[in-house]
């Protein structure tokens, strides 16, 4: 039993010898936060004398309240300042705390006192606590009543503040009890810097190693759910915590409970090595000997596999295809274990000559490394030559990569908030044509060695898909496929599997009952925006109009199948827009584009019977002139080509090609200057300009809005933007799409689709003539 | 009565102390004795409750000490290099030691320091050495510790110095029974103060006397006897441990006292005769060289 007094005294007493602490921390959150708090109110009123000057008091005062308000939730609310702060405050609190370990003189002196080890544990690491927990509250007192001074206090404010002073309480107690347990860990304080280093790197790197010698090694390996965000990190719990709490996030729990217990776990594994550890080890690398080798191992290790890895890189190590560059990097994480081993064994020693001691921990590192590389070089694991049986998998979600079947479009979730493509797929895409996606597995793995050969695998048609298997017995296995979507059977197999209305279900956000939701949501706050058109002639579409529209483009997309998908170009586009205010003055938005093809009938129908729909791209009507840049990209890079060696110089001055082609480049850039031009540059553009209306009315049927048409790569490989050709289309001064839209609007061609008379016009004839 | 009993301490793979066995008495002032690194500072920490033994036990008054409050509350230890808090004045440590030790004198301990010319509110960190041992002294006496264990705490202090802590070592002897138990590899530096002594060699103990037993049953004569019989019947007759002759003169270290040694003589011729004192080094390079240690080599160097 420990009286109160004594315990009390004790505390007292050790605080004496913690006065630097107690500095640091009451400079950081008694005077830094007020002042924080009050430079933002400054800051408020200053914004707020603006806008009464402009706009008037009224105004002014209406958003007075509102700014400080939200000021507030985010000067005492969660800040990285106040992380930062936190962070180092406990860094600095646990190694102070305990620095008497690390001499041996200081060590006779508190062991020979007459005071229990737990007792002396107890008292340090409460005062540890305290000296976080005081200053900060006292600094948020004080910054409470400098708001409330000003107005700007509200119940809000107070729980933000208070949430997020037990946010930062846990989170300190996660770094400070890690900072505690490389305290009890390490004999001095350099190692016990570099044992924090150690704890807060160590799973991001080991993480990297597997990940860069998955992507090396396996052919079908998925990053996606492979995230190298290290788990066990106070670091990163916090930042899921803060970014739950923000979005209001009911998951977020879990990561203050992850944190409660990491904090406490290590803060029971610190005690532990603090009641083992001997008095002895003051001074030394590490307090327990045992751990030095397993230590030297596990960090030597991963350390060469991933300078192994890097090297790889470097030498394009690509052992998928061939073992070109392997020297290099056995090479490499031989010569990083070795001096790695070595340095550690320098380390432990604090002797230059201890790099020669203990050879055989080069020797267990070299084997365990070698089993390590072999298992990924031979695929011990059977990782890459997997393929699920279709009788074992209950449902699939097949992911083409990215979002590039569809134009750019956010995800979203039930609850609203967002979702990457893979994500949403894994939600909401239960494929049942899990045989059709097995043959497509397989189809990819014949066909792999063809995709490793190629240089440019997008070029040639290759596209890259995610597959989800969730198998019956629970387990879920992504892999990544490359899919010839040009391939007859794989062509067959698509039409079946993105022809599927799962897929489109956990695909095409235009059907998203998310979104329908949100939509139908009257009571909510949320403001939408909704346009429709083909991005140059729009009009505002009507909330309860996009809702009765989505319902016939749902039907319209029930049937089409990747085929249809591939053979089309959208002809026009609904975009959504929706804000949302979460908490004062943090908002969260999302922007959807649904692309409306040909082939969408019902939805055509709906869109002409409600005055919506246009039947052109662009109006002859309005057009003052069209002028069209023909870029002639190959014949540029095959000058450009030539230009490298003296004799292609040569060639192209024989021929009158080198230099700029005055009268085009002249009439281009008699509005539009440009800065610099190179010498030496080949210009191969040709320009032509339209005002005749035939012309003109010929060009509006062939040409789309630049922003409506994908430009440089689609998923199914079908038309894209013709890239040689940029249409300015200058709109008559007294039309209405001039007052709407403004002088000039982008389009383009589709490959393929160009007219021959633009074709003609602006063909290339070398030097300008 | 502080017991070690078959006591064991490694660094790593070396002993520091092998098996030793002490028993320190109360009301005695204990020497301990070695080279460095016999392993005098290791025993003093494990005494102390800094160091926890690997093998054996060590009690104070019958009561294990590592980690126990309980014994540990009648040891004070002063480290060969005596810490004191950064910045901190001999205030300071009064105010802390009293949190820590309820039995600390405060006003012994302010009696001192003015004794001994220390100043209360100079900064301990511009003392020099010697005030440094001598304010860890006074803190150790004042704590009210029975046992207050020194590390090489003598060494270097002035002989002025040093008579005033006998003297005080003395008096709180007296008044409560005080046992200072003092390490040190000098043994002139021990010799006027303790009552009894332990020698340490390579981790184990050599031996472990009452220095005035060890004074009393060992003396040195230097005599010339007048023939050759008379010579071979007092050697004979005594427990001779060393015999040095140069020419006719012979130096003796005989076991025995000195009554009993001068009636042994008193039975031969002698022309010349001497029973000379000796001092804590010959009694010690007597006794070690016996059970064939070079204690010259041990301790003087």
């Amino acid at each position: 039993m420990m009286s109160k007094n004594s315990f009390l005294a004790n505390m007292r007493e050790n605080n004496k010898r913690r006065l630097w602490v107690w500095a640091v921390s009451i400079l950081a959150f008694v005077l830094v936060f007020p002042v924080y708090v009050a430079l933002c109110i400054e800051k408020v009123y200053n914004s707020v004398e603006a806008i009464a000057k402009s706009y008037g008091i009224e105004l002014a005062n209406q958003v007075l309240y509102n700014s400080l308000i939200g000021e507030m939730q985010n000067a005492l609310g969660f800040s990285w300042v106040i992380m930062l702060m936190t962070a180092g405050i406990a860094l600095f609190s646990a190694i102070q705390g305990f620095s008497y370990l690390y001499s041996r003189k200081k060590i006779d002196f508190y062991m020979g006192m007459p005071v229990k080890r737990k007792k002396r544990f107890l008292i340090i690491w409460l005062n540890g606590i305290l000296l976080y927990v005081f200053p900060y509250l006292a600094g948020l007192s004080i910054s409470l009543i400098i708001a409330a001074g000003n107005g700007a206090v509200n119940g809000a404010v107070i729980r933000s503040a208070f949430i997020a002073f037990g946010v930062h309480l846990l989170f300190y107690l996660g770094v400070y009890h890690m900072v505690l347990l490389a305290v009890m860990l390490t004999g001095n304080i350099v190692i016990t810097g570099c044992g924090v280093l150690v704890f807060s790197l160590y799973e991001i790197v080991v993480k990297l190693v597997l990940q860069n010698y998955k992507e090396t090694f396996f052919r079908y390996y998925s990053y996606y759910g492979d995230d190298v965000t290290p788990v066990l990190s106070p670091f990163s719990m916090y930042a899921y915590l803060v970014d739950g709490v923000n979005r209001g996030d009911a998951g977020a729990f879990k990561y203050l409970i992850g944190l409660l217990i990491f904090g406490t776990a290590l803060l029971v594994l610190s005690y532990l090595c603090y009641l083992k550890r001997p008095a002895e080890v003051a001074g030394r690398a590490m307090a327990f000997r045992f751990t030095e080798p397993v230590i030297k191992v596990l960090l030597v290790v991963p350390v060469a596999l991933l300078a192994g890895s890097l090297i790889g890189n470097t030498v394009n190590f690509e052992p998928k295809s061939s073992m070109d560059g392997i020297g290099y990097v056995m090479f490499t994480i031989l010569l990083v274990l070795v001096l790695g081993c070595a340095i550690m064994q320098v380390i432990f020693e604090f002797d230059l000559k201890g790099c020669l001691h203990k050879k055989s921990h080069i020797v267990v590192s070299g084997i365990i490394a070698a089993i390590f590389f072999m298992s990924f070089r031979y695929d011990f694991t059977g990782y890459d030559s997997y393929v699920p049986k279709p009788e074992k998998v209950e449902s699939v979600a097949f992911i083409p990569e990215g979002s590039y079947l569809t134009k750019y479009s956010t995800y979203i979730s039930d609850n609203g908030t967002y979702l990457s493509g893979q994500e949403y797929a894994e939600r909401y895409m239960y494929l049942n044509n899990v045989e059709e996606v097995c043959e497509i597995a397989d189809l990819s793995m014949e066909n792999y060695n063809e995709v490793c050969n190629l240089i440019d695998r997008y070029q040639e048609h290759w596209s890259n898909a995610t597959v989800i298997y969730r198998l019956k017995n629970g387990r879920k296995v992504t892999r990544q496929l490359w899919v010839n979507v040009n391939e007859e059977r794989t062509v067959q197999l698509l039409d079946t599997i993105i022809g599927s209305g799962e897929f489109k279900e956990g695909y095409l956000p235009g059907i998203s009952q998310n979104l329908k939701s949100m939509l139908l949501d009257e009571e909510s706050k949320r403001k939408i925006f909704i346009t429709y058109g083909n991005t140059v002639y729009r009009e505002q579409m009507k909330q309860s109009d996009a809702v009765s529209f989505l319902e016939c483009y749902c039907r319209d997309m029930e049937g089409v199948t990747f085929s249809q998908l591939k053979e089309n170009v959208p002809i026009s586009v609904l975009q959504i827009n929706i804000e949302e205010t979460v908490e004062v003055r943090r908002t969260r938005s999302w922007h959807e584009e649904i692309d409306i093809y040909p082939f969408c009938n019902e939805s055509i129908e709906w869109l002409t019977a409600h005055g919506y729909y246009k039947d052109f791209q662009l109006n002859p009507e309005d057009v003052e002139k069209i002028q069209v840049s023909n870029y002639h990209y190959e014949i540029s890079e095959r000058m450009a080509e030539k230009q490298s060696t003296a004799a292609g110089v040569a060639e192209l001055e024989n021929v009158g090609l080198v230099g700029i082609p005055e009268a085009a480049f002249v009439e281009y850039y008699e509005n539009q200057p440009r800065e610099i031009y190179g010498e030496f540059e080949i210009d191969t553009r040709v320009y032509k300009s339209y005002s005749d209306p035939a012309d003109i009315a010929r060009i509006a049927d062939a040409v789309y809005p630049q922003e409506l048409i994908m430009d440089n790569y689609r998923w199914d490989d079908g038309d894209l933007q013709d890239r040689n050709y940029v249409v300015t289309v200058y709109f008559k001064s007294n039309s209405e799409m001039n007052r709407t839209y403004g002088v000039s609007a982008s389009y383009c061609f589709i490959e393929g689709q160009v007219p021959e008379f633009v074709e003609e016009d602006t063909a290339y004839r070398g030097n300008g003539k | 009565m502080i017991e070690i009993r078959n006591v064991t301490k490694s660094y790593d793979k070396m002993k520091a102390v092998d098996n030793v066995s002490v028993t320190i008495k109360e009301n005695t002032v204990f020497g301990l004795i070695g080279t460095n690194g016999a392993g005098k500072s290791t025993v003093l920490r494990m005494v102390a409750g800094v160091l926890e033994p690997e093998q054996g036990e060590i009690a104070i008054d019958g009561i294990p000490v590592f980690d126990n409050m309980e014994a540990k509350r009648n040891i004070y230890f002063i480290a060969d290099e005596p810490y004191f808090f950064a910045n901190s004045n001999a205030i300071d440590m009064q105010k802390y030691l009293t949190c820590i030790y309820p039995e600390f004198s405060v006003k012994d301990f302010y009696n001192y320091l003015i004794n001994f010319g220390l100043n209360k509110k100079r900064k301990i960190s511009t003392y020099s050495k010697g005030m440094k041992k001598q304010l860890a002294l006074i803190c150790g006496v004042c704590s009210g510790a029975k046992y207050l264990l020194c590390d090489e705490t003598f060494d270097g202090l002035d002989p002025v110095m040093r008579q005033g802590i006998k003297s005080i070592f003395a008096g709180e002897m007296e008044r409560r029974g005080m046992t200072p138990v003092i390490a040190s590899h000098n043994l002139r530096e021990l010799e006027d103060i303790c009552d009894h002594v332990g020698l340490l060699h390579k981790g184990g103990v050599l031996l472990s006397k009452d220095l005035e037993d060890m004074k009393c049953n060992i003396q040195k004569v230097q005599c010339v006897f007048k023939t050759i019989e008379d010579e071979a019947k007092v050697i004979a007759a005594l427990d001779i441990m060393k015999n040095e002759k140069r020419g006719s003169l012979n130096v003796l270290t005989v076991r025995g006292n000195r009554e009993e040694i001068l009636a042994i003589f008193a039975t031969a011729n002698t022309v010349f005769f001497e029973a000379l004192p000796l001092s804590l080094e010959e009694i010690f390079i007597s006794e070690t060289e016996v059970v064939g240690y070079d204690v010259k080599k041990l301790i003087l160097g």
